[in-house]
């Protein structure tokens, strides 16, 4: 007796789940797109030019650098970062304060609901408009930049600081308690140990993205690499414009290296175990990264 | 009989540790870096002092801003271009940063030399910032709104790329096993066992994504890049800033009601 191999029905399969939102969002992005396209006051027919255009422009740029212009240009560039780092600096001393203010397990709730809204308006105000406002005021050098980074940077790292806060354990700030711990003392003892590793990496992760924005707010005159950008692609010196792109991108780069190392290095701790693991993360604590990227 | 009282010594405590050389080294390095850049910088809490102290129109601007500017007719324009850019620059480069994050991982593509330069591309473009981008468009194809949208593409692609990446980074090798157990090729393993595993993160940091575009839309107008900037643009050379601040304030209600919207939503999706 053979035993004959027979294609029985396909099996009862549950039907495939249908997810109402998932349709209806889908649909309302396509229909959002399609009106943004169609209405949009853009000669579509330009687009197929944009690609020549822009070899041209790349041509241009590479073409003619003068390698001669590379001191002054990294010297804008230091500029740039030092606009970076004395801005990320004021806003890290105006953030600290005013986390602590923001941060209920250590205040009351109406206290910190009022330091939140402050902080969220800060964060609102786009930081080239900070430096459109802060030039009258300063004129058309660095501290403008700095000022701008500096009060734009407030109101981010504030709110990235009383999430770490709010996450610190209770333990050592009951211990403070039990042993008569004045406000202050439980301060100093039960919390700032607890969260300054995680307040200096994220400090130096906004360092970082004021970087990208130093060097943007040159355009608008407020100091550093921007400004000599601006000026070359105006007055159509493109070699020179080129060789500023290189070093802006070469130094953002570099600097994200160095800085990124040291951070790993702060939230990694004394302890090497973890080493051995390929941690391409941004070496920020886990479940903040989200909210912190900047581009 | 009384009891003896014992004296309380001290405990034996253990010594404290020193600060770790990395710790001091940091430190001094941080405090030199500060010395340095702000010589660079030329800065000085007199000057900051003096120049905020000042009588100035930006900031009595600030105090009372032309509320008008919110209804104004000839701001809608303007505002309504800065919303379809960024629609239009984030579903264009989030539409290509999911092919480009997937060729750039390991198991989306095999072949190092061309990850590398993936990799490297990525890096690229993610160091230039939204403004930039911009600048460089409006030099290359002219002023309005074909720079912005360009510059918005970029940018979106840039970062819709990274986030993705740091996703699929942590993404579960299983199905991927088993989709090459039953011998799929690349295109059908990533269809069926990879974008379904990244698809609400990824969706959420479109959601996401479109907020900063939304943001950044704004101050394209500033290089001549279209939007509201222009408008911004406009009135600062006129150094009118009570409708500058006005047309801020408004800006802020868009952005504010969009990424309430968007914050919605982004939880509904994970």
């Amino acid at each position: 007796m053979s035993v004959s191999f027979i294609p029985g029905p396909a099996p009862d399969l549950p039907p495939k789940p249908v997810d109402r939102f998932k349709w209806f969002f889908s649909l309302g992005v396509i229909g959002l797109v399609v009106w943004s396209a169609l209405s949009i006051d853009l000669k579509w027919s330009r687009l197929l030019e944009a690609p020549g255009d822009l070899w041209t422009q790349l041509r241009l740029m590479f073409s003619q650098m003068e390698l001669s212009e590379v001191p002054d240009l990294v010297a804008a560039m230091w500029e740039s970062i030092s606009i970076a780092w004395m801005g990320t600096l004021i806003a890290v001393l105006f953030a600290v304060p005013l986390s602590f203010l923001a941060a209920e397990n250590l205040v009351g709730r109406p206290v910190a609901w009022v330091t939140r809204q402050i902080l969220n308006i800060l964060r609102a105000v786009p930081d080239v408009i900070l430096a459109l406002a802060f030039i009258p005021l300063f004129g058309l050098t660095p501290m403008a930049g700095v000022m701008a980074i500096g009060v734009g940077s407030i109101g981010t790292l504030g709110k990235l600081f009383y999430e770490i806060i709010e996450g610190v354990q209770r333990g050592p700030i009951e211990a403070a308690d039990a042993v008569g711990a004045t406000r202050a003392q439980r301060l100093r003892w039960g919390v700032i140990p607890q969260v300054t590793p995680e307040l200096a990496s994220f400090s130096l992760y906004r360092f970082e993205v004021n970087i990208r924005a130093s060097a943007v707010m040159g355009l608008v005159g407020a100091g550093g690499i921007g400004s000599d950008l601006a000026q070359s692609l105006r007055f159509k010196d493109y070699g020179s414009a080129g060789l500023g792109l290189i070093i802006v991108v070469l130094g953002t780069i570099m600097v994200d290296t160095v800085s990124g190392a040291v951070r790993h290095r702060i939230v990694a701790g004394s302890s090497r175990q973890e080493e051995d693991e390929e941690d391409e993360s941004l070496g920020l604590p886990p479940g903040l990264a989200g909210d912190v990227l900047p581009l | 009989m009384t009891v003896p009282t014992v004296g309380i010594q001290a405990p034996n405590l253990p010594p404290k540790p020193r600060p770790s050389l990395f710790a001091i080294g940091g430190t001094l390095a941080a405090i030199a870096m500060t010395i340095v850049t702000a010589r660079s910088v030329g800065f000085s809490f007199g000057g900051i002092v003096t120049n905020l102290g000042r009588k100035n129109s930006v900031i009595e601007g600030l105090l009372s801003p032309d509320w008008g500017q919110i209804w104004s007719r000839r701001s809608r324009a303007p505002f309504i271009e800065t919303f379809q850019l960024a629609v239009l620059g984030t579903a264009t480069g989030s539409l290509l940063s999911l092919p480009l994050a997937l060729w750039s991982t390991r198991f989306g593509n095999p072949n190092p030399f061309t990850r590398g330069i993936l990799r490297g591309f990525n890096n690229v473009i993610r160091s230039i910032p939204d403004l930039l981008w911009a600048l460089l468009f409006v030099s290359a194809v002219g002023i309005g709104a074909l720079p912005g949208l360009l510059a918005l593409f970029f940018f979106s692609l840039a970062v819709t790329t990274k986030l993705t990446s740091d996703t699929l980074d942590g993404i579960d090798m299983g199905p991927i096993e088993a989709a090459n157990a039953t011998g799929a090729n690349l295109s059908q393993m990533l269809r069926t066992a990879v974008v379904p595993q990244i698809l609400p993160a990824y969706s959420s940091f479109v959601l996401y994504n479109f907020e900063i575009n939304l943001r950044a839309s704004a101050v394209l107008g500033l290089v001549g890049a279209g939007g509201i900037g222009n408008r911004i643009e406009f009135f600062r050379g006129r150094g009118e800033w009570e409708e500058l601040w006005g047309l801020v304030f408004m800006f802020f209600l868009v952005v504010f009601v969009v990424e309430r919207i968007s914050v919605t939503l982004r939880r509904r999706l994970i």
